[in-house]
Formats: C-alpha cells, sequence, structure tokens
C-alpha cells in the first residue's frame, strides 16, 4: 500500500512533468500539425509569403500547366511565423533560415514535393504532371 | 663564348669559392644558362673590356717574372712556392680565345722581362689599388694568369710584412666577390621568374581578347571589379578551353564509329564538365551575382540572347533538334516534352524576375516619399531610410535565388538530353551545342575587330578571317561551289549592315 502509494505520487509528478513538456513542445507540435493538416485539404497546396517573388513564380508555374493550387500565404497568417520554421524544418535546413527563404513549399496530394529547386526539377524530369494526375489535380 | 668563360673559371680567387661557383653556375637552370649567352654577353663584354683595360694598366707595371727567375711565361698558374689562395686546376680550361689573350700576354710578359725593376716600384703604389679593382673585376671573367702573378708577386714583394695585410685584403676581396655573386644570381633568378609570369599573362590576355572581354575596359568603365568576378572569368577562360578539349574528343570519337561504350565514358566527361561549369556559377553567384546577371562574363554577341545569367534551355532544345534528325517518334515526343516543360519553366522565373522588379522599383519609389517627411535629419529619418533600404536589400537578394534556379533549369536541361536520346545522338547534341557557341564567340570577336572604314576593305577583312577559320577548324568544305555560296552570302550580309 505504501509501495501504491509512492507509485501513484510518483506518477502524479511525472504526469505533471509531462504536461508541462506537453505544453512546451505544443507550438511547434502544432504548427507541424497545421501545415500536414493544411496540406491534406487539397491536392496542390502552396506554403508562400505574399511579397516573395519566388512564390509568385511558382504560382505562375502551377497556373500555367493548368492547376489551381491552394495558397497559404504565411504571413497573413496568425501562426505564420512558427510555421515557417516547421517547414524549414520539414525541409532540412539546419538553423534559422534567411529572410523567408523557406518558401515556396509545394505539397502535391499531401506529400511533400518540396522548394522550388526540386519542383522545376520534377517538372524537366517529366515527373510533376503524373503526380498532379495522380493527386487529381490535373486532367486529360 | 661567355658562358663558357664563365662555366670554366679562371679567377685568382681561392678553391672553395671557384669551386662553388663553379656548381653554381652548373646548378642554374638552363635558361638562366641562356641568359649568360644571350643577355650575359654584353654583359660579359662590358667586364672584358674593363678588364682588359685594368690589365693593360697592370701590364706596365709587371715585373712579376723578375723574381720568379727563369719562369716560362706559359699557362702556369701555380708557381712551386706555397700561396695562400692555391686553386685547383680543375677550374681551369682555357679556351682558344683565351689562348690567343695569353699569347698576348706572353709577348707582353717577355717585353716586361726587359724592363727595369724600377718601373715596377714606380708603379708598385698604384698595385694595391689596382689589386682590389682587378680582383672584384676578375670574379666574372677569366683574364686570370697575369693577376695570379701579380697578385703573388705582390704577396712576395716586400717581404712577409705585408703578408698579413694582403691576406686580409685578400680575404675582404673575396668575401666581397662572394656577395656580389650572390647578389648577380638572385637578380637573375628575379628576371627570370618575372620572364615567366610575363609571358603568362600575356597568354591570359590572348586568350581573353579572343573572345572578346575586355577585361581593362571593364574595369575602367565599373570601377574595380570584383575579385570574385576576376577570378570567375579566368575559371571560366580555362572552362571554354578544355570544353573544346572534349568537343574535339567527341568529333574524333564521332567520325571514328567507336563503340557506344567509349562515346559513353566520353559523355560523361562532357557532362561532369557542364556540372563544373555550373558549381562555378553558384559560386560567383553567391558573391557577385551581377557579374553573372550583367552577362559581363559572356562575349557580346552572347549577351544577345541571355537569359537569367545564361543561356534559355526551349532556345537550346530547339536548336539541338534540328541537329539530331534520325528520331523515332517516342524520341520526338520526349524532345518536345521537355522544351514544352522548359519553356512553362522559363515563363515561370521570367514572371517572377518581372513581379521582382515592380517591387523593387516600389520600394525605391517609397523611399522618396520618406524624404519629403518631417524635416531635415531627424532620427526617424534615418530610422525609415535604414528600413527602406534593407528591404531594398533583401529584394536584390533574391535575384541571387533567381539565378540559382535558372542554372538548376540549365544543368536539369542537358541531364535529360543526355536520358531521352541514344549515345550517337547525345553526342552528335553536345557537338552541336559546342559548336553553336564556338561561332558565336567567332562572331563576337569578329564584331570587336571589325574595321569601320569603307565597305570593300570590310569584305577583304571578313573573307581573310574566313579562310583563317577554315584552315584552322577541322572542317573542309569539299565544294567550291559552298565556297561561293558563302562570298555572296557575305557580301550581302555586308551590305545589308
Amino acid at each position: 500500500m505504501q509501495y501504491h502509494a509512492a507509485a501513484a505520487a510518483a506518477a502524479e509528478a511525472w504526469g505533471y512533468m509531462a504536461a508541462a513538456a506537453a505544453a512546451r513542445g505544443a507550438t511547434t507540435m502544432d504548427a507541424l500539425g497545421r501545415v500536414e493538416r493544411l496540406a491534406a485539404e487539397s491536392a496542390v497546396v502552396i506554403f508562400s509569403v505574399s511579397t516573395c517573388c519566388m512564390c509568385h513564380a511558382v504560382k505562375r508555374l502551377f497556373c500555367s500547366m493548368g492547376v489551381s493550387p491552394t495558397v497559404v500565404e504565411l504571413d497573413e497568417d496568425p501562426r505564420g511565423k512558427e510555421m515557417e520554421r516547421a517547414l524549414a524544418r520539414l525541409l532540412g535546413y539546419g538553423g534559422p533560415v534567411a529572410g523567408g527563404a523557406a518558401v515556396p513549399v509545394v505539397f502535391i496530394g499531401g506529400k511533400l514535393v518540396g522548394a522550388m529547386d526540386r519542383v522545376m526539377a520534377a517538372h524537366i524530369n517529366g515527373s510533376l504532371v503524373p503526380l498532379l494526375k495522380e493527386a487529381g489535380a490535373l486532367w486529360l | 663564348m661567355a658562358s663558357h668563360r664563365v662555366g670554366e673559371t679562371g679567377f685568382a680567387d681561392s678553391g672553395p669559392s671557384t669551386r662553388s661557383l663553379t656548381d653554381a653556375i652548373q646548378r642554374t637552370t638552363p635558361a638562366a644558362a641562356k641568359f649568360f649567352d644571350q643577355e650575359g654577353a654584353t654583359y660579359f663584354g662590358e667586364l672584358e673590356e674593363a678588364l682588359l683595360q685594368g690589365v693593360d694598366g697592370m701590364k706596365e707595371t709587371e715585373d712579376r717574372n723578375s723574381f720568379l727567375g727563369t719562369k716560362p711565361p706559359t699557362l702556369e698558374i701555380f708557381p712551386p712556392w706555397p700561396i695562400r689562395f692555391q686553386k685547383s686546376p680543375r677550374g681551369i680550361n682555357l679556351k682558344a680565345a683565351r689562348s690567343t689573350d695569353s699569347g698576348s700576354a706572353q709577348k707582353t710578359v717577355s717585353h716586361l722581362e726587359s724592363e727595369s725593376p724600377g718601373s715596377s716600384r714606380r708603379a708598385s703604389s698604384d698595385q694595391s689599388a689596382d689589386n682590389t679593382h682587378l680582383q672584384e673585376m676578375m670574379m666574372a671573367s677569366g683574364e686570370s694568369q697575369e693577376k695570379t702573378k701579380m697578385t703573388a708577386s705582390a704577396a712576395r714583394k716586400d717581404g712577409k710584412v705585408l703578408d698579413a695585410k694582403t691576406l686580409r685584403r685578400l680575404a675582404q676581396n673575396r668575401e666581397a666577390a662572394r656577395k656580389s655573386r650572390l647578389r648577380k644570381k638572385a637578380y637573375v633568378q628575379q628576371l627570370e621568374s618575372s620572364r615567366i609570369r610575363l609571358q603568362q599573362i600575356e597568354q591570359d590576355l590572348h586568350r581573353a581578347r579572343s573572345q572578346g572581354l575586355f577585361l581593362g575596359a571593364a574595369g575602367t568603365l565599373n570601377g574595380a571589379i570584383s575579385t570574385g568576378a576576376a577570378m570567375f572569368d579566368m575559371e571560366y577562360a580555362r572552362w571554354l578551353e578544355e570544353n573544346s578539349r572534349h568537343m574535339s574528343d567527341l568529333r574524333a570519337a564521332l567520325q571514328a564509329h567507336l563503340p557506344d561504350a567509349n562515346l559513353g565514358v566520353i559523355l560523361d566527361h562532357c557532362i561532369s564538365h557542364y556540372d563544373d561549369l555550373f558549381q562555378l556559377k553558384a559560386a560567383v553567384a553567391k558573391t557577385d551575382v551581377f557579374h553573372l546577371f550583367n552577362g559581363t562574363w559572356k562575349t557580346p554577341a552572347e549577351r544577345c540572347f541571355l537569359w537569367m545569367g545564361g543561356f534559355r534551355p526551349s532556345e537550346l532544345i530547339k536548336m539541338v533538334m534540328a541537329q539530331v534528325d534520325p528520331l523515332t517518334d517516342q524520341q520526338l515526343m520526349g524532345i518536345c516534352s521537355l522544351q514544352q516543360s522548359s519553356q512553362q519553366a522559363e515563363e515561370a522565373l521570367s514572371q517572377g524576375l518581372e513581379q521582382l522588379h515592380h517591387s523593387l522599383a516600389e520600394t525605391v519609389a517609397a523611399g522618396g516619399a520618406l524624404s519629403l517627411g518631417d524635416g531635415g535629419g531627424g532620427i526617424g529619418d534615418v530610422g525609415n531610410y535604414m528600413s527602406f533600404m534593407a528591404a531594398a536589400l533583401g529584394k536584390l537578394a533574391s535575384i541571387e535565388g533567381f539565378v540559382r534556379e535558372a542554372d538548376n533549369l540549365r544543368q536539369q536541361t542537358f541531364h535529360q538530353l543526355r536520358r531521352r536520346l541514344t549515345m550517337r545522338q547525345t553526342a552528335r547534341c553536345f557537338l552541336a551545342i559546342g559548336e553553336y557557341y564556338t561561332r558565336l564567340r567567332a562572331l563576337s570577336s569578329l564584331w570587336a575587330s571589325r574595321p569601320r572604314d569603307h565597305c570593300r576593305k570590310q569584305y577583304i577583312w571578313l573573307q581573310k578571317f574566313a579562310c583563317q577559320q577554315f584552315t584552322r577548324t577541322d572542317r573542309i568544305y569539299s565544294s567550291l561551289d559552298q565556297c561561293q555560296l558563302d562570298k555572296t552570302l557575305a557580301i550581302q550580309a555586308y551590305e545589308a549592315i
């Protein structure tokens, strides 16, 4: 009984610690989760910043292919900064990225395609169009 | 002749230093030896003259044989009594020229033998000064016999009293001679190295000129050309040379109808060479993106087609499609789709860049609105100015991203061409690309050096250049008709200008 009481107390203590840890990591987990949730919502999702010109380029690329992507402007989202950090980590950037260089990031069919260079390479490869067709963004 | 004199020394100096000089001279580079041959001739000629004058001065005061008894006036330089500055006979190997001198000296000696000792006493005062003078001049030339006997006689002249003094003086002379030899050696080495450097600079200049780049002119126009850009230009020049080597390899391989395996090896080299170029461009984009973006690294004719710091991939594919004729339907479709996707990507990047232009123009214009704000120079103004400048700087920095993406596109185009064509087709394709740009660069250099006078003079100059080109390249036009056709076309083109 003593043992059980001690164990219960310990579990409580652990419980508090676990809760605190969860609260601290909640924002980043939350941001990443939000990103993934948004990415799964449409066939083609572009995370962008409204003033970034490379994002403009990637938007025009998809439009020229006849795809209408869903664009998430991170500077207009209240949790945009954290989402940008989460995206940078997804792309594999170690430290903080210079001035919004993490965007644009493209998801097709809920899966991460990558930044502009990956998208270009995939397009020249000829692998972008099948991916779009598979996700249902392109018909023909 | 001078070289022989130098190499085979007859110095009236001590053994070790003579030996060292001989070894030093034998150890010098052939270039240095050539120096002794050519430029050294005048140098030694002058020395010789001075020497002979000195010797002439000494001849009157010679009376060496008055003490030597019946010493024959031969090439014997070592009288039998002990002398401190004995040297090995190895260094002495007199040539015919010297033997004639010695012949004249012999005559002089016999003439002097008849001189009274009074003359020697008269001139003895000069001897010491002349000795020093002569010793130093003797170092580089080889008229040794008289001097040796002179010094020998001088040492013995006044008995043992002068010995120490003379010896000390001689030692000092030796030191001075050694120092002057070292100085001369250093000077020669410096001359050689600067000669080699000058040759290299001339080669680089010639290469740069032939590609139509005028680094000096560009430098003076823009102030200083940045070091990253200058280095990139040099590396690019080297890249171009190696590229032309790859092209000739490819041409030879195609003409020899080598099996696909060998062709594949050469193609791999070509592709990795292009990858090297893109790496070079990425490196310079980090430091000086505008050098790439403004096309200062390309020749004028190439600059006409500049798109985002390089060539436009869809244009390249279009040019290639005409050259690689026997394409299967599947291949044709593959190349067409490559061209289409490349066009879409280029369009997207161009529109992104246009957006950048608009936004930058707006930012800079908005900076003007700031200056019209509250009265002069408050801290708020400075802060506003800084923030506006920071925004503009950020926008300017994104140009690097565009150039990087464009280069990425170009690199992918090369790799895709390799994948979608057979070996021989790829080889023909790469060869066509290489030759296209070679012709474009030749056009640039032609443009840069065209005479601005009468049309007829221009045509003659163009014809001469064209003939040179055809003999220089491996292409030989088989039919004369083709030559004639080109001539009329050239005349038409010129009259159109």
